[in-house]
């Protein structure tokens, strides 16, 4: 399971789904005319179980697995971090490396199939100290892909600077998977692909090789149990279907809470 | 230009670039990276990339060899501001828990057999990795991903240890789960009962099906110790201090100021409360129906028997002179909170009886004084006051119980688990309507003229702002019209020429590690502090005022 990133530190929980404890309540007729306390409180046998639904996160617990394995005494849970006090005469606030997004549109399955990925996961792949040496495949059975498409993610489609720059970064990763698989077909579908190629008319060479296609995604379904991803996308007005081996999905960045705050405390942009 | 100290937040592609280019001009630079690692490959979104091209890498070379750069990653601002030309900063290094001197062969095998397993976030979860942080070829460091506090209890303002009471719950081991939670939070069955928490919005099962029930747990462990009849052991530590402390208010804030003090040892804590109860808003905010004043008393009770004294139907600025708090304590904590209902401003609101703020509406029906119940009630504001004026009204007796919104349900900012319960017992809303006109007779309310909105662009607040649709204004008949917008604090027990400062809502501006005012000795907590906000944030309020002042007294 993936879901939305908000953090940099993802684990994937597996537990038997069950579903949240309901608090019992005194009925309506019974609230008229008196202040009785409406929630009765969990009865002990649902509050045991409702604690027991917690999945105690956790990340490293200091179990020592690895101390035992180091001679060298190198690792030590008890070094303590440090505290500065500095004094500066300017700062530069930059985004920082959250990598976190927008919402995708529910109706794109980004959350629901395996074989629809983010362009910074489409980024990842493709870089040769990435998760698969630059390869482009499948996270859904590691093939190597036929027809991938690339879509703007976003239901909000208002903020043409974000169009036009994730149209470039669609186009540039196009570029570099064509480059690395053999007998690849990429389409790209973006509401600014007319404005697009007016303004890369010098590279036209360049990008003629790739489907641009002018138009929004609508929805994205599964033929069948392991067939490929069918998207349907309005293009001229009408509705049209097609089959993709990937989807890769155009994302909105957002910048992390943290940094939007110490922009709004120094009263600073963020460059 | 020389000379000149910089800080770069953000090691990324745009940080590491901006750190060369000043760093060549000169400037002193420091790079703080809240990740272990400095900037990841990015493939270009400004312009095409040309054949053969392909990714572009910040040249971190370039930067280990520049003398006057200087790197601090894994590492967070934990307080900044500017003062005068300067700026200054508190900045954490968290530590790598490996010493990277030594050598690295053994870390390698560390990361072999470590058993976390979770998305490798750097991949963007297309691959997994252990706790070990990769071996960064840039640096030759490793570090350990040892996180201090789950997402729940880091979403928590005062951190409970949510992990460890619900397993201690899961484990039926009751009494000591409730002590666990009193360690930090000394009024746990009434938190457990109203807390909008922000520990469940946090939790992580909520991507598996649904968080858990954090809050009721804490409420269910709170309601066993009452329905078993036991009292429970408040110990204050051996080593005491003499030293007199004045808490203005009983509230969230006060109260949990005056726990954590006596917890410390201090022994001489009087809180003064304006009214004749304790508990502030929980008191006469929160209705009984949602936090039963017995059960809030029994807890105001627990914190006395440590030697709190409360001083009731006290109003500093009235009864006492607040410089003479100052003068005759050792520290002051001002925990007054927001009790001044704002106003409507329309209008006939101050021409007629029958409209009241939702403050008073729901303190005075707190405290028994009101009588005269008929007719028609009409709530205006779409937050949890105006709920609860609502839900209130309609457990009194009126006939009819609106409330006014000038947006829609989705655009509510109260809870919605409120919101709906409102709705079941029979409260009728308007949504998409704004109060124009009190009407009234003979010095009292009849109705108000209201006029249709619509919503239009968005706002800085992200809801669509309601627009007023001409023409379309009517009358609703009503008895009485309560406003419940917002509320603001009331400063007036200040003498007029205190040399506080406030920030633009005249709530307290305090320093975020210890609730000190400007003035030594006073500090401020809560929603004086914070302006409106939640009951568990305003016992944040508290607890950080109590280390302020313990701080304070103990370096004095």
């Amino acid at each position: 399971m993936i879901y939305e990133k908000e953090k940099r530190y993802i684990i994937p929980f597996t537990d038997v789904p069950s579903s949240r404890a309901e608090m019992p309540e005194i009925s309506v007729d019974e609230r008229r005319g008196n202040f009785t306390e409406v929630e009765t409180g969990f009865p002990e046998a649902v509050a045991v179980q409702e604690a027991k639904r917690c999945l105690s996160c956790r990340r490293c617990l200091g179990c020592g697995l690895c101390l035992a394995e180091d001679n060298e005494d190198s690792i030590d849970f008890n070094i303590p971090g440090e505290e500065l006090n500095l004094e500066f005469d300017e700062v530069i606030i930059t985004k920082g490396q959250d990598n976190a997004f927008h919402p995708i549109k529910p109706e794109l399955g980004f959350d629901v199939y395996a074989d629809v990925i983010t362009d910074l996961q489409f980024e990842r792949m493709l870089s040769p100290n990435g998760p698969t040496g630059g390869l482009v495949v499948s996270p859904l059975n590691g093939e190597i892909p036929g027809r991938i498409a690339i879509v703007q993610g976003s239901s909000n489609e208002e903020d043409e600077k974000h169009l036009f720059s994730s149209l470039v970064l669609g186009v540039n990763e196009s570029i570099l998977a064509l480059d690395k698989t053999q007998d690849l077909e990429v389409a790209l579908i973006s509401p600014v692909c007319q404005s697009f190629k007016e303004k890369f008319s010098s590279d036209a060479e360049q990008i003629s090789s790739l489907g641009i296609i002018e138009g929004i995604p609508e929805s994205v379904e599964r033929k069948g149990e392991e067939g490929p991803l069918s998207l349907t996308y309005s293009t001229g007005g009408q509705n049209k279907t097609e089959d993709f081996d990937l989807l890769v999905v155009l994302t909105k960045e957002k910048i992390s809470p943290e940094i939007m705050e110490l922009s709004r405390k120094l009263d600073q942009e963020i460059q | 230009m020389k000379d000149k100290k910089m800080l770069i937040v953000g090691g990324g592609l745009e940080g590491v670039g901006a750190a060369l280019e000043n760093a060549d001009k000169g400037a002193d630079v420091t790079i703080i990276e809240k990740f272990a690692d400095l900037g990841a490959e990015r493939i270009p979104r400004d312009r095409l990339i040309k054949p053969g091209e392909g990714f572009v890498k910040p040249d971190l070379e370039k930067l280990r060899n520049q003398s006057n750069v200087k790197v601090l990653p894994y590492s967070d601002i934990k307080k900044i501001s500017r003062d005068n030309d300067k700026i200054q900063t508190r900045i954490v290094k968290h530590s790598l828990l490996v010493d990277n001197s030594k050598s690295s062969e053994a870390t390698k095998v560390g990361i072999k057999v470590c058993p976390v397993n979770m998305y490798d976030d750097f991949d963007e979860g297309l691959s997994f990795r252990t706790a070990f942080d990769y071996y960064n070829s840039e640096t030759g460091n490793y570090n350990i991903y040892k996180e201090d506090m789950p997402a729940c209890q880091r979403g928590c303002p005062i951190n409970l240890d949510i992990r460890l009471y619900a397993g201690l719950i899961a484990d039926g081991r009751y009494a000591e789960s409730l002590a666990k939670i009193r360690e930090k939070l000394p009024i746990p069955g009434s938190i457990g009962r109203i807390c909008p928490h922000p520990c469940e919005t946090a939790c992580n099962r909520q991507y598996l099906d649904e968080p858990i029930s954090i809050c009721f747990l804490k409420r269910f462990v709170a309601d066993v110790e009452i329905n078993e009849g036991i009292e429970p052991d408040y110990e204050t530590p051996e080593q005491k201090y003499s030293e007199k402390i004045a808490i203005i208010g009983a509230g969230p804030s006060g109260l949990s100021c005056a726990h954590d003090l006596a917890r410390m040892g201090y022994e001489n804590i009087k809180i003064f409360e304006a009214l004749p109860v304790p508990g502030g808003f929980l008191q006469v905010g929160i209705p009984e129906y949602r936090l039963p004043k017995k059960l809030l008393g029994r807890e105001v009770a627990l914190i006395e028997k440590m030697g709190v004294e409360i001083q009731y139907n006290t109003r500093i600025g009235k009864d006492i002179a607040f410089e003479d708090l100052k003068k005759e304590y050792d520290a002051v904590f001002i925990a007054a909170g927001c009790h001044k209902g704002l106003k409507l401003r329309c209008p006939g609101e101050d021409d007629f009886e029958g409209i009241i703020d939702c403050v008073t509406f729901l303190r005075d029906q707190a405290l028994g004084n009101i009588k005269d119940v008929k007719g028609k009630l009409i709530v205006i504001g779409g937050g949890n006051a105006a709920i609860d004026s609502a839900r209130v009204g309609w457990r009194m007796g009126y006939d009819e119980v609106y409330i006014l919104y000038r947006r829609t349900k989705k655009e509510m900012p109260a809870n919605p688990w409120e919101v709906d319960a409102a709705e079941h017992e029979g409260v009728k809303f308007q949504f998409l309507a704004a109060p124009v006109e009190i009407l009234g007779e003979n010095g009292k309310v009849t109705g108000i003229k209201c006029v249709k909105m619509e919503l239009g662009e968005p706002d800085a607040s992200g809801r669509r702002r309601p627009v007023p649709v001409e023409g379309s204004e009517y009358v609703i008949d009503a008895e009485t019209i309560v406003g419940a917008l917002s509320q603001g604090t009331d400063l007036s027990f200040l003498p007029a020429d205190h040399e506080f400062k406030l920030t633009r809502r005249d709530t307290f501006e305090v320093d975020e590690e210890t609730g000190a005012t400007n003035l030594p000795g006073v500090f401020a907590g809560g929603d004086v502090a914070t302006g409106p906000d939640i009951a568990i944030r305003a016992v944040a309020g508290g607890k950080l005022g109590a280390l302020g002042i313990h701080k304070y007294l103990r370096s004095k």
